[in-house]
């Protein structure tokens, strides 16, 4: 039960770290522009949020399978995503790609947007801006959601199971197990465990998230 | 300075600003009604929005915000939140003399303190301090002293005059600051500039006649030569040559003869030129110098005054601001 947890917090870990410069990058014009490619740009990026899992899985099997030309370039690399336990990472950066840019967006927002014109007409450029007022500024915020989507992508099944499939010990996560145990007889004290293990980690994600979003307007000097 | 802009610029809501000007000062002053487009302007030079900008002959207009060393003072402009005071001063990578800049500013007790444990009057002061650091070649400020009461005001205000020569273009409504602080003033209107010269002449007659604003010779310490008359003035240390005064138009007072014993410091002579009605009180320019005195209708009635009448003038020392030199 134990290694089942800790793949699964490994699998959370890996795919929030992999989302979050990503969703970084996407959260800065999505949270002060304005535009056609701004729609776009939104669009695409709820559309894991809006879609059935088990089709975004299918997509992605689609571009990152073995056979197909990115997938099998990844391959070549070293980096196996169908029926692998990358798979399941990526199926989790994915899905919880949505949440993890929202999260930012509303840390970004939540900047007076006139620093970074005094900043500017402080002889800083855009970039430096960004490095120096910008991202200290947002940071716990940033890391309040990549907690929230880190607990997201813990429970992450439809897009896990078609991308990565169910392989023991490799993307069995605890949702994927807990569905395996269910269909075998006399497992319920181990589906019991797991159900405990992940109320409890919930629990701790959302109460470092709430912690971290005051220390983030303290910073900005808003009132909670 | 020599400060030409040019600037069309389409706000949301369908406000536009139409401005072109050309205007040779040391300190300008942009004035006219709110919504007359006085920020959108500074946001012009500053490099936010678009527009034509040449200083001293020098064309700004293809350099990004960021490049053109200007001090950008937005109306209460916010300190960087995660940085002390000294960390915002000498935040510009051309940000110099830090401890000069606040040992003038008088915040050097300030420097380790962050932004959130400042008074009001505080961050004002480090905004300013943050600006200068930098070493602009122009300095914007957007109505500087809004919000502050009066001692606060007159204190802002002298310290603004004791900056030296930055070149500034300043965002106000206020007469007093106008006339105080800036040699020239643009009038913009429903986003066109529709007047520029003195600053004086650029006040419309209700805003002018509020306050007295003229300018004196220092002959000692604390007395000022203005006109022919020897006023005794509050003075800083080392004050010395032409100096710029300020005083209201209500703390003047007059009478029909000299007071016996009175501790008023300047008690002088002179003639009623006019007589304006302003409000429910009355205007009076007296002649030489040319003091606007508000007075009610009773003490009108009560002084015959009248175009031609003599009377006396009676201002005490402490109600003259000296605003520094000229």
């Amino acid at each position: 039960m134990s290694s089942t947890v800790l793949l699964t917090l490994w699998i959370g870990a890996l795919a929030t770290l992999l989302a979050l410069p990503f969703a970084v990058l996407v959260a800065v014009p999505l949270a002060r522009s304005r535009g056609p490619f701004v729609t776009v740009l939104q669009t695409l990026v709820w559309l894991p949020l809006v879609l059935p899992p088990a089709v975004t899985g299918y997509l992605l099997l689609s571009v990152l399978g073995p056979r197909r030309p990115l997938g099998s370039a990844l391959k070549a690399l070293g980096i196996g995503i169908a029926f692998d336990r990358m798979g399941a990472v990526v199926a989790a950066a994915v899905v919880g790609f949505p949440l993890l840019v929202m999260f930012i967006v509303l840390a970004l927002r939540a900047i007076d947007p006139r620093l970074a014109v005094v900043s500017r007409s402080c002889g800083r450029g855009p970039v430096e801006t960004f490095l120096r007022v910008t991202l200290p500024l947002a940071w716990p915020g940033i890391l309040a959601g990549a907690v929230l989507a880190f607990a997201r992508a813990l429970g992450e099944f439809g897009a896990t199971i078609v991308l990565a499939g169910l392989i023991p010990g490799e993307t069995d996560t605890i949702s994927l197990r807990i569905y395996d145990l269910l269909a075998q007889p006399g497992r319920e004290s181990e589906i019991l465990g797991l159900v405990l293990a992940s109320v409890a980690i919930a629990i701790l994600c959302v109460a470092v998230a709430q912690a971290l979003d005051r220390r983030h307007r303290r910073r900005l000097e808003v009132e909670p | 300075m020599i400060l030409e802009v040019e600037a069309d610029v389409r706000r949301r809501g369908g406000f536009r600003l139409q401005a072109a000007f050309r205007a040779e000062a040391g300190r300008l002053a942009v004035v006219g009604r709110s919504g007359g487009g006085k920020t959108t302007l500074l946001d012009v030079i500053a490099g936010i929005e678009r527009g034509r900008v040449v200083l001293d002959g020098v064309d700004l207009s293809p350099l990004p915000l960021h490049r053109r060393s200007i001090g950008y003072v937005m109306q209460d402009a916010p300190l960087f939140p995660h940085l002390s005071v000294r960390g915002n001063l000498a935040y510009g990578p051309r940000a110099q003399r830090v401890e000069e800049v606040a040992a003038r500013l008088g915040i050097v007790h300030l420097l380790d303190r962050m932004p959130r444990n400042l008074s009001g009057g505080e961050r004002r002061r480090a905004v300013l301090a943050r600006a200068l650091a930098s070493r602009p070649r122009l300095l914007l400020l957007d109505e500087p002293f809004a919000g502050l009461d009066e001692a606060a005001r007159r204190d802002a205000m002298s310290l603004l005059t004791g900056l030296g020569d930055v070149p500034t273009v300043l965002v106000s409504h206020s007469p007093a600051e106008v006339l105080g602080l800036a040699d020239r003033a643009v009038r913009l209107e429903g986003g066109r500039v529709v007047a520029e010269g003195p600053s004086a002449s650029l006040l419309r007659a209700g805003e002018r006649e509020i306050d007295n604003a003229f300018v004196g010779e220092v002959t000692g310490p604390s007395r000022v030569r203005v006109g022919d008359v020897d006023l005794s003035v509050t003075l800083s240390e080392g004050a010395s040559g032409a100096v710029r005064l300020a005083c209201y138009a209500h703390e003047i007072l007059l009478a029909r003869e000299r007071p016996a014993a009175i501790s008023a410091r300047n008690v002088f002579p002179a003639t009623v030129r006019d007589l304006v009605p302003a409000g429910g009180d009355v205007l009076a320019t007296l002649e030489a110098p040319p003091f606007r005195v508000l007075v009610t209708a009773d003490a009108v009635r009560d002084l015959a005054l009248a175009p031609g009448a003599r009377v006396v003038a009676i201002v005490k020392s402490t109600s003259i601001a000296c605003l520094g030199p000229l």
